[in-house]
C-alpha cells in the first residue's frame, strides 16, 4: 500500500517537474503546486500508514497513527500556501510589466 | 542562561513587528532600524562572548525535553554566525537610509530587513531538521519580498526564476527530511546522528544525504548549482543585495557544514571527496564568471561561488586544519561580500552606471571609495594582513597535510583570477584621466562609506589580530570532528 | 631592527600631512631622513666579528606568524642596499618631480616599499615574509601606476601585478608545504631540517613553487616580461625597484633557499639553465630597444639572470661572485637609470634615435654614464667594479660539476650573453652622447642637469670606483658574511685586479674584442632580430592569455548563464538525477521488503488513479478552467487521501487551503494569458520527459528504500504518551502544532505574515504606479 503511494507522489513530482520545464508561466505554477502535493504525500507515507485510529485520544484505543508527519505537512501546508499566493501574484504583476507570460522571453541580457 | 538562546530570532522577530506599525513614518523607522541593529549586535556578541568561554547553550523550547521538542543550540560555531550576520545588519541598517531606496522604504523595506535576520538566526541555531526548513522559509520568503521591492520590470523577471528554483528546493528539503524520517524515526538533529551512527550510515542513508547535500548546495550556489544566483543579486538594491550576497549562500553553506559534521560522518570517501571536486568546479567557474562580465555588480556577486567554494573545499578536506579554515573564511567572507555589494552600490550610484566600460578616473573625485575597493581587492584575493589569508592559509595547510595537490593549486591560481577580476574594476574604474567622465556629478557619498568603512575593520582585525579569533575556529573545528559532543550536548546522556 | 621595518610605514602615516606643505618644502626632503637614518643605523653592523642577531615580535604564535626577524650577511647587505639606494634614489626625486605632482602619493608608495622589502629580506618567518612579498608587488603597482592617466602606465601595473602576484602565490603553496612538513615557520629551522625536505616526495612541488615565485619576481625568462613595462613608472622608482632592489627579492629568496636546495641536482639544472638563459636573452633584447629605459630594463634582466645562474652553480666561488655583484650591479645600474631620468628630463625624450652628441652639453651626466655603462660591460679597468664580479662569473662557469652537458655548454653561453652586453653597452653610451646631434627633433633644448640631481648618480658613481679600487676592504667585513649565508664554505679570497692570463680574463678579453666588431657593424646585423624573435614574443602571449582569459570566460559563461528558467532547472536536476542515482548504487542504497505493509483497498486505488490522471492531465489541458478543475481534483483528491489515511486535520486545511488556492487561482487565470499549446521540439520533449521522469523514479526509489529499511522506531510515541499528561489536548496532531513544536508554527505564521506583507506590497506598488 505505501508502495502505491510512493509512486503516486513519484508521479506528482514528475508531472510537477514537467510542468516547471515549459515556457508559459501558467503551467509552471500548476508544476508548484503538484510538487507540493507530491512531498506531503511523501511525508505522510514515511510515518507508515493506517497503523491504528486517527491521532485524537480516544479511550480504549492503544494504537494511533504517527501524529508527528502530520504536523509537519499541516506546517509545510501553511507555508506552501503562502509561496503559492506570493507567486500568483507576482505572475500576475509580471506579466503584466513584462508584457509576457513566457519564461522563454523572460531570460534577460543575462551578462549585461 | 538557556534562554539566551532564543534571543537572536526573538530581537529581530519582534524588531520586524513593531516596524510593520511604523511603516508610514519613515523617519522613525529609520531610528528604530538601528537601534533594533545595535540591541541585536550588542546581545549577540555577549551570546557569542558567553558560549565561547563557558561551551553551548542548549534550549529546549516549551521545556519539551530532546529530542521531542524543538531544541535550539547555541554552540560556538552557531553564535560567531548569529554575531557576524548582525555586524552585517548593523552595516546594512546604518547604509539603508542613504541607499536611494526611496518608496521603497514604505513598502515595509525594514521589517522585511528584520524577518530576514530572523530567518538566518533561527537557521544557524536550530537544532531540529524541520525546524530548520521552517527558517528556510521564513528567510526566503523575506528575501522574495525584499528582491521584488521597487517592483521593475528586470526585478519581476528575475525575482520570479528566484523563487521558482528556492520552491523546488525547499520542497525537495521537506521531502529529504521525510525520507529521514522514514528511516530513523527522527528530526532531531542530535539524535538522527546518533541513530546514523548505531547503524553506520548505511547505504540508503547516503543517498538521502545526497539529497540533502544539493538542497543545500543550491542554496549554497555551488558548481553546477548556482545558475539563479548572479542576476538575480543584481537586480535589487545593493542593500538587499548585501545582506543576501553576505546571509542567504552562508545558511546553505552553513547547513552543509553542519549536516556533513555531525550526521553523515562515516563514510567520508565517498561523500567528501566528493565535495573536493565541487569546490575546485565552483572556484574555476565562479571566478571565470566573474571575468566574463564588466557589470561590477555582477562580477561581485559571482565572486561569491569561488568564496563558497573555498568554504566547502575545507568540508571535503576534512581535518581540523582544513575546517578551521573554512569556517574562518566564512565568516570573513560574510562580511566582505556585505561589503563589496555596498561599495559597488556606491560606485555604480556615483558613476551613474555599473558598466565597467563607461568609467574611468573616478579616484579623482572619489578617493576613499577608490582605496576602499583597492584594500577589498585584496581582501578578498586573501593577501595578509587581511583576514583572508588566514582562512586560505589554514585551508591550504589542511589541503597539503592530506596530500591534496591539485585542490591546492586551483585554490591559488583562483586568487590570483578573484585579484584580476576586482583590481579590474579599480584601473579601469578608478584610475584614468581626471575628466574622463564628462557628465559626472558630484553626488554626495554620505552615510554610503561609513558602514563599508566598519566592515572594513572587521575584517582588518579578523586578520591582524587572528591570534584571538584562530583558537576559537581551530577549537570549533575541533568540536566538529568529534559529533558526540554535540549529541551528549543535547541528548544529555 | 623591527622599529627599522616599521619606521618607513609609521612615517608614510603623516605624509598626508606633510605634503599639504608641498609647495613650500618639497615633501622629499622629510622622507629623504627615513632612509638615511635606517642605513646609518645598519652600517654600524658592518664588520669582521659580525654574527647573526634576532629579534621576535609576537603575531599570531598560534599560527607561527610572528615578527621574526633575523640579521645574518645576507640580510645585512639588502638591507644596506634598500636603504642607501633609497636614500639616494628619493634624494634624487625631489629633483625630479616637481612639486605639482601628487607628492603624497608618491612618497606613501614608496616608504611602503621601503618596509615592505626591508620586511622581504629579514623575515626569517615565512609568512609575514609572504605579507611582505606581496606588499612590495602591491606598491610597485602602484608606483608603475602613478602616471596613471597613460594608457600604458595601467597596464604596466596590471602586468606587473598579474605576474608578481602569481609567483607569490605559488610562494605561498610552496611555504605552505615546506610548513607541514617541517612543522616550522622559521626559515632557519628549515634550513637546519634539510633532509627532512629533501627526503619528502612534495621535494620537486616545492622547489618548483618557491622558484616560480623567485622567477617571477626577479623577472627571469620567460616571466621577464613584466619588466619593460615597468619602466612607465617615474625613473627613480624604475632605479630603485625595478632595478636595484625589488626584483632582487627573487635572487634574495633563491639565495635564501640555497643551503636547502644546494645539494638537489634539479635546482642546479633548473636555476643555472633559466639563469643563463635569461642572461643572454635579455642582453640580446636590450641592443634592439630604442628606448633608454627600455635598454636598461632589459639589460637589468640579463644582470638578474646572470646573478640567479650563479646562485644555481652554488658553488663557493659563484655564490661569493653573485653576492659581489648583486652590489656591482646596484652601483652601476642605479647610475646609469638616474642618468636615463636626466636625459628624459632634459631633452623630453628618451629615444635613443633622437639623441646624440650630448656629451658636450652634458659633460658631468656623460662621464658617469661613461663609468656606468664601462662598468656594466665589464671593460677590464681596475676602476670599474663591474669587471671584477664578470671575471669572477666567468671563473665560476668553468669546471661546474653535475649534470655534465650543462656544465659544458655554460662557459659558452656565458661569453654569449657577455658579448652582447659589453654591445648594448657601448650601444647606450655611444648612441647618446657622441655622434651627430638632433637637437631640433628634442622637445627641449638640452643643457646640464642642477647639481642637485646629480649628487645620487654621482654618488653611486663613486661606488663603481671606489669599490674598483678597494673593493676587497669590504670583503671580508660585509661581502663574506653575506656569501657565508648562502654557503657555508665560502672562504675568503682576495678581490684583486690582476690574475694574469688564465681562462676568465682570456673570455673577458674575447668579450671585449668580438664586442666591439659587432658594435661596429651594429646596422648590418640587426636584421636577425625579425628572425628572432621576429613577430614571436612573450608580450604576445602574456596578452592573448589576459585576453583570451576575458573573451573565452565570456563564451564559457555566456553558455551556460542563458537566463532561461528552463535550463537552470534542467542543469540542477539532472546533475541532482545523475549524482544521487550514482551514489545510490555506489553504496548499494537500494533496497525493498514487502514486508510491513498496509492492506489495499479498492477505494484508495481509485482516488490514487484519479490524481494520476488528473496530474498528467495538467500537462494536456490547453484551457484556462480545465486547468483549474483538474488541479483541483489533484488538490482535492489528495484531501481525500488524507481522510483515508486518518489524518482529519490534515484533511481539514487542505480543503481549506484548497478552495482558497482556487479562488486565487481563478483571479491570476482572468488576469494571465490564456494557456496555449505546449510548443516543444521532439528534443526539448524527451529531454524533459527524461528529466522528470528521472526524478520521479529517484523519488519513487529512495522511497521505496526508506520505508523498506526503517530501522528504528519513531520518536511519535512519546507524543502519544504524553499529549494529554503534559501537553493536556486530545488533539495529538494539534498538541505537537501548539506546543511541542510550537516554534514551527510561530515561524510558519511568520511565513505567511512576510507573504500577507509581500502580497500587499506589491498590489500598493501597482496602484500607486498606475496613479501616476
Amino acid at each position: 500500500m505505501e508502495f502505491l503511494v510512493i509512486i503516486l507522489s513519484g508521479v506528482l513530482f514528475a508531472t510537477a517537474i514537467y510542468n516547471l520545464l515549459q515556457k508559459q508561466l501558467l503551467r509552471i505554477i500548476i508544476g508548484t503546486v503538484l510538487l507540493s502535493h507530491g512531498a506531503h504525500l511523501m511525508i505522510l507515507t514515511m510515518g507508515k500508514l493506517k497503523r491504528g485510529q486517527p491521532p485524537v485520544l480516544t479511550e480504549g484505543v492503544t494504537q494511533y497513527t504517527d501524529p508527528l508527519p502530520q504536523a509537519l505537512i499541516l506546517t509545510s501546508i501553511v507555508i506552501s500556501f503562502g509561496i503559492t499566493s506570493l507567486i500568483l501574484v507576482l505572475a500576475y504583476r509580471t506579466t503584466q510589466e513584462n508584457k509576457t507570460d513566457n519564461m522563454e522571453q523572460l531570460r534577460g541580457n543575462s551578462n549585461e | 542562561m538557556s534562554n539566551l538562546a532564543v534571543l537572536p530570532i526573538i530581537i529581530p522577530l519582534i524588531s520586524a513587528i513593531i516596524l510593520v506599525f511604523f511603516n508610514s513614518k519613515t523617519n522613525i523607522s529609520r531610528i528604530l532600524t538601528r537601534a533594533f541593529s545595535l540591541i541585536g549586535l550588542g546581545v549577540t556578541g555577549y551570546i557569542a562572548w558567553y558560549v565561547i568561554e563557558n561551551g553551548s547553550i542548549i534550549l529546549e523550547t516549551g521545556d519539551w525535553i530532546a529530542p521531542y521538542g524543538i531544541i535550539l543550540v547555541v554552540d560556538a560555531l552557531s553564535a560567531i554566525l548569529v554575531l557576524t550576520t548582525n555586524i552585517v545588519a548593523v552595516a546594512c541598517a546604518f547604509y539603508a537610509p542613504h541607499a536611494g531606496l526611496g518608496e521603497k522604504e514604505k513598502f515595509y523595506f525594514y521589517p522585511f530587513f528584520f524577518f530576514l535576520i530572523t530567518g538566518v538566526s533561527g537557521a544557524f541555531i536550530t537544532g531540529d531538521l524541520f525546524n530548520l526548513f521552517v527558517f528556510f522559509e521564513v528567510l526566503l520568503m523575506a528575501s522574495y519580498a525584499l528582491i521584488v521591492l521597487g517592483g521593475d520590470k528586470i526585478q519581476f523577471r528575475e525575482s520570479l526564476k528566484y523563487l521558482l528554483i528556492n520552491l523546488f528546493s525547499s520542497m525537495l528539503f521537506v521531502t529529504a527530511v521525510a525520507f529521514l524520517y522514514g528511516v530513523v524515526g527522527t528530526i532531531n538533529m542530535a539524535q538522527i546522528a546518533q541513530r546514523v551512527a548505531e547503524v553506520d550510515q548505511q547505504g540508503i542513508l547516503t543517498t538521502i544525504a545526497m539529497l540533502l547535500f544539493f538542497v543545500f548546495a543550491t542554496k549554497a550556489a555551488l558548481f553546477p548549482l548556482y545558475y539563479w544566483l548572479p542576476n538575480s543579486y543584481v537586480v535589487p538594491n545593493p542593500v538587499v543585495s548585501a545582506l543576501f550576497g553576505a546571509l542567504l549562500t552562508k545558511v546553505g553553506i552553513y547547513s552543509i557544514i553542519r549536516v556533513f559534521s555531525l550526521i553523515f560522518v562515516h563514510d567520508i570517501h565517498l561523500t567528501h571527496e566528493f565535495f573536493i571536486w565541487i569546490a575546485g568546479l565552483s572556484m574555476i567557474f565562479g571566478v571565470v564568471g566573474a571575468l566574463s562580465t564588466n557589470n561590477i555588480k555582477l562580477i561581485v556577486a559571482y565572486n561569491i561561488i569561488p568564496a563558497i567554494g573555498y568554504i566547502i573545499m575545507g568540508i571535503g578536506i576534512f581535518n581540523q586544519e582544513a575546517l578551521s579554515g573554512s569556517i574562518y573564511y566564512l565568516m570573513q567572507d560574510m562580511i566582505v561580500k556585505a561589503a563589496l555589494f555596498l561599495l559597488v552600490g556606491v560606485i555604480a550610484y556615483v558613476a551613474g552606471t555599473s558598466d565597467l566600460r563607461k568609467m574611468s578616473g573616478l579616484i579623482h573625485h572619489y578617493p576613499v571609495l577608490g582605496w576602499v575597493l583597492f584594500a577589498f581587492a585584496f581582501v578578498l584575493a586573501g593577501i595578509p594582513p587581511f583576514s583572508g589569508f588566514i582562512g586560505k592559509l589554514l585551508l591550504l595547510e589542511g589541503a597539503f597535510a592530506d596530500g591534496e595537490i591539485v585542490i591546492s593549486i586551483i585554490a591559488l591560481l583562483t586568487s590570483l583570477l578573484i585579484l584580476y577580476s576586482i583590481i579590474k574594476i579599480f584601473i579601469r574604474g578608478f584610475w584614468g584621466d581626471e575628466n574622463a567622465m564628462k557628465n559626472l556629478e558630484k553626488k554626495s557619498t554620505k552615510g554610503l562609506i561609513a558602514p563599508i568603512v566598519f566592515l572594513l575593520v572587521t575584517v582588518v582585525i579578523l586578520g591582524v589580530g587572528a591570534e584571538y579569533f584562530y583558537p576559537i575556529t581551530d577549537a570549533i573545528a575541533a568540536y566538529l570532528l568529534d559529533p558526540q559532543i554535540y549529541i551528549d550536548s543535547v541528548l544529555k546522556e | 631592527m623591527i622599529y627599522a621595518v616599521f619606521a618607513p610605514l609609521i612615517f608614510a602615516l603623516f605624509i598626508p600631512w606633510i605634503s599639504k606643505f608641498k609647495n613650500k618644502v618639497h615633501t622629499g626632503i622629510f622622507v629623504f631622513l627615513v632612509p638615511l637614518v635606517i642605513f646609518l643605523y645598519f652600517v654600524q653592523f658592518i664588520g669582521s666579528d659580525f654574527s647573526p642577531i634576532r629579534e621576535t615580535i609576537q603575531w599570531i604564535p598560534s599560527l607561527g606568524m610572528n615578527f621574526d626577524f633575523y640579521l645574518d650577511g645576507l640580510s645585512l647587505l639588502f638591507v644596506l642596499l634598500i636603504s642607501g639606494i633609497g636614500a639616494l634614489v628619493v634624494l634624487y626625486s625631489i629633483y625630479y618631480l616637481s612639486k605639482s605632482e601628487k607628492l603624497g602619493h608618491f612618497y606613501v608608495y614608496l616608504l611602503m616599499f621601503m618596509a615592505a622589502m626591508l620586511g622581504v629580506v629579514l623575515s626569517d618567518n615565512v609568512f609575514v615574509l609572504y605579507a611582505f612579498w606581496e606588499l612590495t608587488s602591491i606598491s610597485s603597482f602602484l608606483l608603475i601606476g602613478y602616471w596613471n592617466f597613460k594608457e600604458r602606465s595601467r597596464y604596466g601595473a596590471l602586468k606587473s601585478m598579474m605576474i608578481t602576484v602569481f609567483g607569490g602565490l605559488s610562494l605561498l603553496g610552496g611555504f605552505v608545504l615546506l610548513t607541514v612538513i617541517t612543522g616550522t615557520t622559521s626559515i632557519q629551522e628549515m634550513i637546519s631540517q634539510v633532509d627532512v625536505i629533501l627526503s619528502s616526495n612534495y621535494l620537486p612541488l616545492i622547489m618548483a613553487f618557491i622558484l616560480l615565485g623567485a622567477f617571477t619576481k626577479s623577472a627571469q625568462f620567460p616571466f621577464h616580461i613584466w619588466l619593460p613595462d615597468a619602466m612607465e613608472a617615474p625613473t627613480p622608482v624604475s632605479a630603485y625597484l625595478h632595478s636595484a632592489t625589488m626584483v632582487k627579492a627573487g635572487i634574495f629568496l633563491v639565495a635564501r633557499f640555497s643551503p636547502i636546495f644546494s645539494t638537489y641536482e634539479w635546482f642546479f639544472i633548473t636555476v643555472s639553465i633559466v639563469g643563463i638563459i635569461t642572461l643572454c636573452w635579455g642582453s640580446y633584447m636590450a641592443v634592439r630597444q630604442t628606448d633608454l629605459k627600455g635598454i636598461l630594463a632589459f639589460s637589468t634582466i640579463s644582470q638578474l639572470g646572470m646573478i640567479m645562474a650563479m646562485l644555481g652553480f652554488g658553488t663557493e666561488a659563484a655564490v661569493f661572485a653573485a653576492i659581489f655583484h648583486i652590489l656591482n650591479h646596484a652601483t652601476f645600474k642605479g647610475s646609469l637609470f638616474m642618468i636615463a631620468g636626466i636625459i628624459d628630463h632634459e631633452t623630453g625624450t628618451r629615444d635613443i634615435r633622437k639623441l646624440g652628441g650630448l656629451f658636450t652639453l652634458m659633460p658631468i651626466s656623460a662621464t658617469l654614464a661613461l663609468f656606468g655603462t664601462f662598468s656594466m660591460a665589464g671593460v677590464p679597468f681596475p676602476f670599474l667594479n663591474g669587471f671584477y664580479s664578470k671575471e669572477l662569473f666567468f671563473d665560476s662557469t668553468l669546471g661546474l660539476e653535475g649534470a655534465s652537458w650543462l656544465a659544458q655548454a655554460i662557459p659558452y653561453l656565458a661569453v654569449l650573453g657577455s658579448i652582447f652586453t659589453f654591445v648594448y653597452s657601448m650601444y647606450l653610451f655611444f648612441g647618446v652622447f657622441t655622434g651627430p646631434k638632433h637637437l631640433d627633433q628634442l622637445p627641449k633644448k638640452p643643457h646640464e642637469a642642477p647639481i642637485g640631481m646629480l649628487i645620487s648618480p654621482i654618488i653611486l658613481v663613486l661606488g663603481v670606483i671606489l669599490i674598483g679600487l678597494f673593493g676587497d676592504k669590504l670583503n671580508q667585513s660585509f661581502l663574506l658574511h653575506a656569501a657565508q649565508a648562502v654557503n657555508s664554505g665560502v672562504e675568503y679570497h682576495e678581490i684583486y685586479f690582476w690574475h694574469g692570463f688564465i681562462t676568465p680574463f682570456i673570455m673577458s678579453l674575447i668579450v671585449v674584442g668580438v664586442g666591439i666588431i659587432l658594435f661596429l657593424t651594429m646596422k648590418k646585423w640587426t636584421g636577425v632580430y625579425n628572425i628572432l624573435p621576429g613577430r614571436f614574443s612573450f608580450n604576445r602571449v602574456y596578452d592573448r592569455i589576459i585576453e583570451k582569459l576575458d573573451s573565452y570566460s565570456k563564451g564559457i559563461t555566456n553558455v551556460y548563464m542563458t537566463g532561461s528558467l528552463k535550463h537552470y532547472m534542467a542543469i540542477i536536476l539532472g546533475t541532482t538525477i545523475v549524482v544521487t542515482f550514482t551514489y545510490m548504487y555506489i553504496s548499494n542504497g537500494f533496497s525493498i521488503s514487502f514486508d510491513n505493509l498496509a492492506e489495499v483497498t479498492f477505494i484508495e486505488v481509485a482516488v490514487i488513479v484519479i490524481i494520476i490522471i488528473g496530474a498528467i492531465a495538467t500537462l494536456f489541458i490547453n484551457n484556462n478552467i480545465g486547468a483549474i478543475l483538474v488541479t483541483g481534483i489533484v488538490g482535492y483528491g489528495v484531501a481525500i487521501m488524507f481522510v483515508l489515511y486518518r489524518a482529519p486535520d490534515l484533511a481539514l486545511t487542505q480543503l481549506v487551503v484548497e478552495t482558497i488556492s482556487i479562488a486565487l487561482f481563478l483571479l491570476c487565470f482572468y488576469h494571465l494569458p490564456k494557456l496555449r499549446k505546449r510548443e516543444e521540439s521532439t528534443s526539448s520533449k524527451l529531454l524533459n520527459l527524461f528529466i522528470s521522469g528521472g526524478f520521479g523514479l529517484l523519488i519513487i526509489m529512495i522511497g521505496i528504500a526508506a520505508h523498506s529499511t526503517n530501522l528504528f522506531d519513531s520518536i511519535s510515541q512519546y507524543f502519544v504518551e504524553n499529549s494529554y499528561k503534559l501537553g493536556g489536548g486530545d488533539n495529538i496532531v494539534n498538541v505537537i502544532l501548539v506546543d511541542m513544536r510550537g516554534l514551527d508554527t510561530l515561524f510558519e505564521i511568520t511565513v505567511l505574515g512576510i507573504a500577507a506583507l509581500a502580497v500587499f506590497g506589491l498590489i500598493k506598488m501597482k496602484k500607486k504606479k498606475e496613479a501616476e
